[in-house]
């Protein structure tokens, strides 16, 4: 038996395990360190004299990994990031990032579902949690627009598809994941995700405008504001902008010379500000052990399913899957592009059963490889590509894409965590209707998903401007 | 993904154990969570002391990545009480008493396996850096300021080995469920519905909201 074979049937046993609800992180882990034990006894012509040598040289191989790997810098980003996410509940963000982007974007048509859009946008984008953001909106956004008679489906959708835009605008935990697994630059993937997700926010407030103008009962404007009250709202909202702009700053310095220092230390000033909101409305000793019990709960899943599957991958490199993998890819008689379509929907069609963090990590190690080689490998020239760009910005690309489309899973059904969730605040809303109501967005992200891939640019503008990559 | 999963209690041995153990797993929790603080005050005082005084930390990154291990692994347990490690439940959650403690008890046993031989395969990889003969009992050191490795190796094998305790707590808990057939055992997680996941979602991160803007 070859280490492929070895590798396909190890693998084909983690996905059973995965199916019959062993938790992801320990399912890689124990396959890897199954397929490392196999295969050092396959070296050795499975001489049962041999087993404990070979259990011993896996265990201590597979031992090294989480030490080895959780010990860098760079990952601390996720906790930080995470950090920030619990301590914006407590600075009480939420409501006064609503009252301004009704404000200034009450007047549209539809405009209360507007600005519930970029609020929730806004929020989710700090805070990092698509389902709570989905969960605290639910509480404030819907009761207004119901009072305005808008559809109470549509209100919740609008509600349940905001949440999702978190993914992509800095700070967003899950495009570091991404750089870690694929040994990418975290900076330039933060970076890059920017104006893709304030595209997208912009197609879904677009969204709302052309249905409010095409039905004529759907909603009124909210208007009356004077500019001084405009502004006065302000204040309230800054601490997100903050945020976002800090950590965007400690990548690229936008007044010349070099970046102010890590997208780590970013995060850190970020969080520290929200600290300081976060204690003057009253957090207490109480919340903060709160917040900082959930970050440790939350930083710890994560990082176990990191290696978890680093100790997979590790087993994976002895197997040489990715690389039988990718020349298979590569060697299909269509064109790359198409290839990478298929791809993307079979992420769409897996974000229907999975949570977007354990799909991405099982499957990257295996398509990431993959697409960079049908691209034409990690170090081709943008001339010599398939897609027309460097082996860097295909990687950026390509993360961009895959987040967004485990976002979207947020919101298909059967289980879309975010419908669920309004749908549980709501207790005079069914699943169903929230489904009903995301129903635009999800074509709305389509659509711009399609664009993502159509035009790489949106994706790579930034980065290519500022970093020159 | 749920901030809260109801574990039931009573007044068995199995409870008490499950209580008591819970409370170091909230400790070591919290000092994951204090290891995030400080990972923050650490990264706010490093930038400020470099751009505002131009007097940067010493050995930054070696403090980071010592503090990584205890963010990464000491709640690991906390996470397994809580039912936290996330998982496809789709299939799992349809199945109904003995059966549903069936399957999780065998995919805890698998755990439980697994992680007794990373205890083994951690501890190893703490062996080959820890050495009484040399200095600070280290054989290697971080890159900047020579801090030893060996304390946050050692720490991984802890942080396995109470999970280890947990799950052989938990196969206790499945067991008895299966041999009394019970729709409610104690000491180990429930499967919560999305519906009810969600609910306890969003009482959790919407109570303080309420709080403070009465």
């Amino acid at each position: 038996m070859t280490s492929i074979d070895i590798g396909l049937i190890v693998s084909g046993f983690m996905l059973f395990m995965v199916l019959i609800g062993v938790r992801v992180a320990f399912a890689a882990a124990l396959t890897g360190l199954t397929g490392l034990i196999w295969i050092f006894w396959a070296k050795k012509g499975y001489d049962p004299t041999e087993f404990m040598w070979a259990l011993t040289v896996a265990v201590k191989t597979a031992g090294q990994v989480p030490h080895s790997k959780i010990a860098s810098q760079a990952l601390s980003l996720i906790p930080t990031f995470i950090l920030i996410g619990y301590l914006a509940y407590y600075a009480g963000l939420t409501k006064a990032l609503f009252e301004a982007a009704k404000r200034w974007l009450g007047w549209l048509p539809g405009g209360l579902a507007v600005s519930t859009v970029f609020a929730t946008a806004g929020f989710a984008a700090v805070s990092g949690a698509s389902v709570a953001t989905a969960a605290v909106f639910a509480r404030i956004a819907i009761p207004e627009m119901l009072a305005q008679g808008y559809d109470k489906r549509f209100a919740a959708g609008v509600v349940a598809a905001a949440g999702t835009l978190a993914s992509l605008i800095p700070p967003s935990a899950i495009l570091v994941i991404y750089a870690i697994i694929v040994e990418q630059d975290v900076g330039r993937l933060l970076l890059a995700g920017f104006i893709p997700g304030a595209f997208s926010a912009v197609i879904y407030g677009l969204l709302v405008v052309g249905l409010a103008l095409v039905f004529k009962d759907f909603g009124p404007p909210v208007g009356g504001f004077t500019w001084k009250q405009r502004f006065q709202s302000l204040p309230g909202a800054f601490p997100i902008f903050f945020v976002v702009a800090i950590i965007i700053f400690f990548i690229y310095n936008p007044f010349g010379g070099d970046a102010w220092g890590t997208p780590t230390e970013g995060g850190a000033l970020g969080a520290f500000v929200v600290l300081i909101i976060a204690l003057a409305k009253g957090m207490r000793w109480k919340q903060l052990k709160e917040a900082l019990m959930e970050t440790a709960k939350l930083t710890v899943m994560i990082f176990t399913i990191i290696w978890g599957v680093l100790i997979y991958v590790r087993f994976l490199g002895f197997a040489d899957l990715p690389g039988v993998f990718s020349d298979w890819i590569t060697s299909l008689d269509q064109s790359p592009m198409l290839t990478l379509v298929y791809i993307l929907l079979a992420y769409a069609v897996l974000g229907m059963f999975m949570d977007a963090i354990g799909m991405l990590l099982l499957t990257l190690p295996v398509v990431y490889p993959a697409v960079m080689a049908l691209n034409g490998g990690e170090f081709v020239s943008a001339a010599d590509s398939a897609f027309g760009m460097s082996g860097t910005a295909c990687a950026i690309w390509f993360g961009i894409l895959v987040v967004k489309m485990a976002e979207l899973c947020l919101i298909t059904p059967p289980i879309g965590l975010n419908c669920f969730v309004v749908a549980g605040v709501r207790p005079d809303i069914t699943v169903q209707q929230v489904f009903w109501g995301v129903t635009p967005f999800f074509v709305a992200d389509a659509l711009t998903i399609a664009g993502l891939v159509a035009f790489p640019g949106i994706v790579l503008y930034l980065p290519r401007l500022l970093l020159g990559i | 993904m749920s901030a809260y999963t109801p574990v039931l209690e009573d007044d068995s041995l199995l409870s008490k154990l499950d209580r008591n153990l819970y409370k170091l797993e909230s400790h070591l929790a919290l000092i994951g969570g204090l290891a995030a603080f400080s990972l923050m005050m650490l990264a706010v005082v490093s930038v400020t002391g470099r751009n505002l005084f131009n007097r940067p930390l010493p050995g930054y990154v070696d403090w980071i990545e010592q503090a990584m291990p205890l963010l990464a692994f000491v709640g690991v347990s906390y996470a397994q009480r809580l039912g936290g490690h996330i998982r496809m439940d789709i299939l799992i959650g349809r199945l109904r008493g003995r059966w549903l403690w069936g399957a999780e008890l065998a995919s805890t046993i698998v755990m439980l396996a697994l992680m007794l031989l990373l205890v083994w395969g951690t501890w190893a990889h703490f062996q080959r850096s820890f050495d009484f003969a040399s200095p600070n009992w280290s054989r290697d050191s971080s890159l900047d300021i020579s801090l030893p490795l060996w304390p946050a190796k050692l720490l991984v094998t802890f942080s396995f080995f109470v999970l280890s305790l947990r799950l052989m707590l938990q196969i206790w808990g499945y067991g008895r469920a299966i041999r009394t057939g019970t729709s409610s055992p104690i000491a180990v997680p429930l499967i919560e519905s999305a519906a009810s996941a969600a609910a306890n979602e969003a009482a959790a991160v919407s109570g303080f909201d309420e709080e403070i803007n009465k």
